[in-house]
């Protein structure tokens, strides 16, 4: 037995080669379903890198104590937590640091021209830790410090040319935040998306100040957990003890504990569902790929017919036969696979590139080796998958009526 | 003569009954995912803009300006109306009523299950009437509220069930209920019929007194949403900018700087409706690709078939057909594969598409999965399919026609 069969490639190669036009015409279609699948793949495996960074570098030790309401943050202060709330839980055992954050909606003025934006209060004692929690760093100027009145960082938008405002803030400029003038002292460095960019950021006792009918009512708590210690069984704790310290009975509290882990593994099944319902339509594209292949081989085996006959009756086995055809309608897959997965990463770094214009840098495609390699297998796959069915009537033909065959 | 061309046609594709199948396969599977998608997206559309209630061309609605997508109207708006505003623009002309709306957040509690909802105010006094009717409120238990319920609440239609996509509560709440709002009794007078949308049919509706007096919105002299109705519709526009004027002075606003909107609920809708129709636009445009796979198939068969009819298209010219027969035979049989495989598609994506809307909305029990198939998608997705056909036959039909006869006949490629 063979075990390269170098004559059956040759053999495959030329005859794709003598039909030029339908070759190209299979390929093409293979390729565009794959370019379709690789690009979303890759845009999906990006969202999930990011995420895992994110929770990698905010720390998988934190969670946050959020109050009930609907709506984002900050827009329903129905229910809110306090400052006492807070003293209790950083009492609770296992709880490292924690903070209350002020949430609230403020009107944003720039020469003249009004914007709305989320406005957090920070306790200036926790800045570091907050920062570190929201995996945010100083893109220039300085962070907020203790001292400052009617100082303001904001978010990496604010920076730019025609994104909040039509001309990017400066270090020094002065704005309104719902009629105050701030002196804005630095940037933070970009999020990845239009609404955690262009947040501004004040200190609590100023906030306390402006909005004295916000004050002592937050909208998040964050806390940490002590090292060596599950963040699901202190947020459980945190969850029971506060429940009891509010008088509240089970299932009817005012505001709920979350994990910084859960609050990302939701985010991401979210995407990923998404994701996935988008790849499996681009995936339909594969599936006619694969009826056009079919249709070809079916074609090829025909014209063959006589072809087939002599090689049959100079020796050739069914699964000599059979092994021809594979390759070829393989060959089909894998050449428009490969040139598939180019023309996708060309879709996707085009696509990643406006995303990132539009705001939404957090939306980047990745392209790791297993995902060009997977794609390119799976389209050689799909084409020798294809060319089963045609390839084994091809060898199943009989000699004498094959010869005869007109 | 043309039915000659069909016959033709027709006879030459049940000839290679296995290649034409395979080639209608391509295009149905593509067609079919279209149809099925924008079916479930259209469905999908009109139940999230069918949400908002009231649509009515002589009303119109005045919010503070926010951040977008943050929560129900008016919340956390940084400058909110102020409540005295409703009275001030009842003096416009052509304004029929003005009236304050209030949303706020409450926990509902019914035996012992409690959840957080929205409470929607319910214009007490002389405008009652009118803003019932406004909002096309009719009661399938119980009774309306009066101006004498200052502890009576309605409650929307999902409350029947038991369950709010919230919470579920032990039993089906019905008028005569009590419940609890933050904590203080309240007497269920009465259940609206169904809306439709899960933010009327899982609210509680209070007159907008008691909503202040009880606490349940605070009493800072501020309003969610003002309510405008016109007299005359047609001069809505006119009045929409006298509305904005008045404000602009009340408010000390710059024209074009505006901090608040005053819209038609129909303008209301459309970002959102915009933004509904780019997610579908983007779905549909995925699935169309493998619809431009399935027309690179036609064009893939006829090819071949130009290619094996060689001597066929010899001996037509050579008896006389020209050019141009020759081209419409084969563009009409790449015309009829996609005809065929576009009715197969429609078939196939109405059923995908009704299927899967009865699936999902038993399985999740959400009025948001429907489908909503018009004739225009059944129609123009058999036209796009017909002339996607026609389309990627265009070459091998020219190169069909343009074969020489003495080459043709020899059975030269």
């Amino acid at each position: 037995m063979k075990i390269i069969k170098l004559e059956e490639i040759k053999y495959a190669l030329q005859n794709l080669r003598q039909r030029k036009m339908r070759s190209f015409l299979s390929i093409l279609s293979i390729l565009i379903g794959i370019a379709a699948v690789f690009a979303l793949v890759s845009f999906g495996m990006g969202i999930k890198d990011y995420v895992d960074t994110l929770a990698e570098e905010s720390g998988t030790n934190k969670l946050l104590i959020q109050a009930k309401g609907i709506g984002a943050p900050g827009t329903d202060d129905t229910f809110a937590l306090t400052q006492e709330d807070v003293d209790f839980i950083e009492k609770i055992n296992g709880i490292d640091e924690i903070s209350g954050m002020y949430y609230k909606i403020s009107e944003v003025t720039f020469r003249d021209k009004n914007k709305y934006a989320y406005m957090m209060g920070l306790n200036i004692d926790k800045i570091d830790f907050i920062m570190q929690g929201m995996n945010i760093d100083m893109e220039k100027g300085r962070e907020l410090r203790k001292g400052d009145t009617y100082k303001v960082v904001l978010g990496y938008n604010y920076m730019l040319d025609n994104k909040v405002f039509s001309k990017g803030l400066q270090i020094g400029d002065k704005i309104l935040i719902d009629g105050a003038k701030f002196e804005v002292v630095g940037f933070y460095s970009a999020v990845g998306n239009p609404s955690d960019d262009s947040q501004v950021y004040i200190t609590s006792e100023i906030f306390e100040q402006i909005y004295p009918e916000k004050k002592n009512k937050y909208s998040m708590i964050m806390a940490s957990t002590e090292q060596g210690l599950k963040t699901k069984t202190v947020a459980d704790r945190v969850s029971e003890r506060l429940r009891k310290y509010k008088g509240q009975e089970e299932g009817k509290e005012d505001f709920y504990v979350q994990t910084f882990e859960d609050a990302i593994a939701t985010f991401s099944t979210i995407i990923n569902i998404i994701n996935g319902v988008l790849v499996l339509i681009a995936m339909v594209s594969v599936v006619v790929a694969s009826v056009n292949i079919m249709n070809t081989m079916y074609t090829s085996v025909l014209e063959r017919t006589k072809e087939i006959g002599v090689m049959k009756a100079v020796g050739a086995r069914n699964s000599d036969i059979m092994f021809i055809f594979l390759l070829e309608s393989g060959a089909i897959g894998l050449i428009g696979g490969i040139i598939g997965v180019m023309l996708g990463y060309l879709v996707a770094t085009t696509g990643g590139s406006y995303a990132a214009a539009a705001g939404f840098s957090a939306l980047k495609p990745i392209f790791p080796l297993t995902l060009i390699l997977g794609c390119i297998l799976f389209a050689f796959l799909v084409g020798a998958g294809s060319g089963v069915l045609p390839a084994i009537r091809a060898s199943k033909l009989k000699p004498v009526d094959s010869l005869r065959y007109e | 003569m043309f039915r000659d061309y069909i016959s033709l046609a027709i006879k030459s594709l049940s000839k290679r009954k296995l290649r034409t199948y395979l080639t209608m396969i391509g295009i149905f599977i593509g067609i079919a995912a279209v149809v099925a998608l924008i079916g479930l997206g259209e469905g999908l559309r009109t139940a999230i803009t069918s949400q908002f209630g009231f649509l009515g061309t002589d009303i119109l609605s005045v919010q503070a300006a926010s951040v977008g997508f943050a929560g129900p109207p008016g919340a956390g708006a940084p400058n909110p109306l102020s409540d005295e505003l409703a009275k001030k623009i009842e003096g416009i002309n052509n304004v029929e009523m003005a009236f304050n709306r209030y949303i706020a957040t409450a926990t509902i509690e019914f035996r012992d299950k409690q959840k957080i909802e929205f409470v929607i105010s319910v214009v007490s006094g002389e405008n009652r009437r009118a803003f019932e009717r406004m909002l096309n409120l009719k009661m399938q238990e119980g009774r309306m509220l009066t101006d004498r319920d200052t502890k009576g609440i309605l409650l929307g239609d999902n409350y029947l069930k038991g369950s709010t996509y919230g919470a579920t509560f032990d039993r089906p709440i019905h008028s005569g209920d009590k419940v609890l709002i933050n904590g203080k009794q309240f007497d269920v007078v009465g259940i609206i019929e169904k809306k439709g949308s899960f933010i009327f049919d899982d609210a509680v509706w209070m007159n907008d007194d008691v909503m202040i007096n009880e606490g349940i919105r605070d009493d800072d002299g501020t309003v969610d949403i003002l309510g405008i109705k016109v007299k005359d519709a047609s001069k809505i526009e006119q009045t929409q900018q006298d509305v904005e004027k008045l404000l602009r002075k009340e408010r000390d606003a710059k024209e074009g700087e505006e901090d608040f909107t005053v819209q038609t609920p129909q303008k209301a809708l459309e970002s959102l409706n915009s933004t509904l129709f780019a997610v579908q636009l983007f779905v549909t445009i995925i699935a169309i690709i493998s619809l431009l796979v399935g027309g690179i198939g036609i064009m893939n068969t006829m090819y071949t078939s130009v290619l094996e009819r060689t001597k066929e298209i010899g001996i037509m010219k050579s008896i006389g057909a020209r050019n141009s027969t020759i081209f419409t035979l084969f563009a009409i049989e790449s015309g009829f594969l996609g005809l065929v495989g576009g009715i197969i598609g429609i078939i196939i994506g109405l059923t995908l598409a009704y299927g899967l809307a009865f699936i999902g909305g038993l399985a999740l029990g959400s009025e948001l999965i429907q489908a909503h198939v018009s004739l225009g998608l059944i129609l123009g997705s058999l036209a796009f399919s017909f002339i996607l056909g026609t389309t990627f036959g265009v070459l091998p039909a020219i190169r069909a026609s343009k074969l020489n006869p003495v080459d043709a006949l020899r059975g030269a490629k």
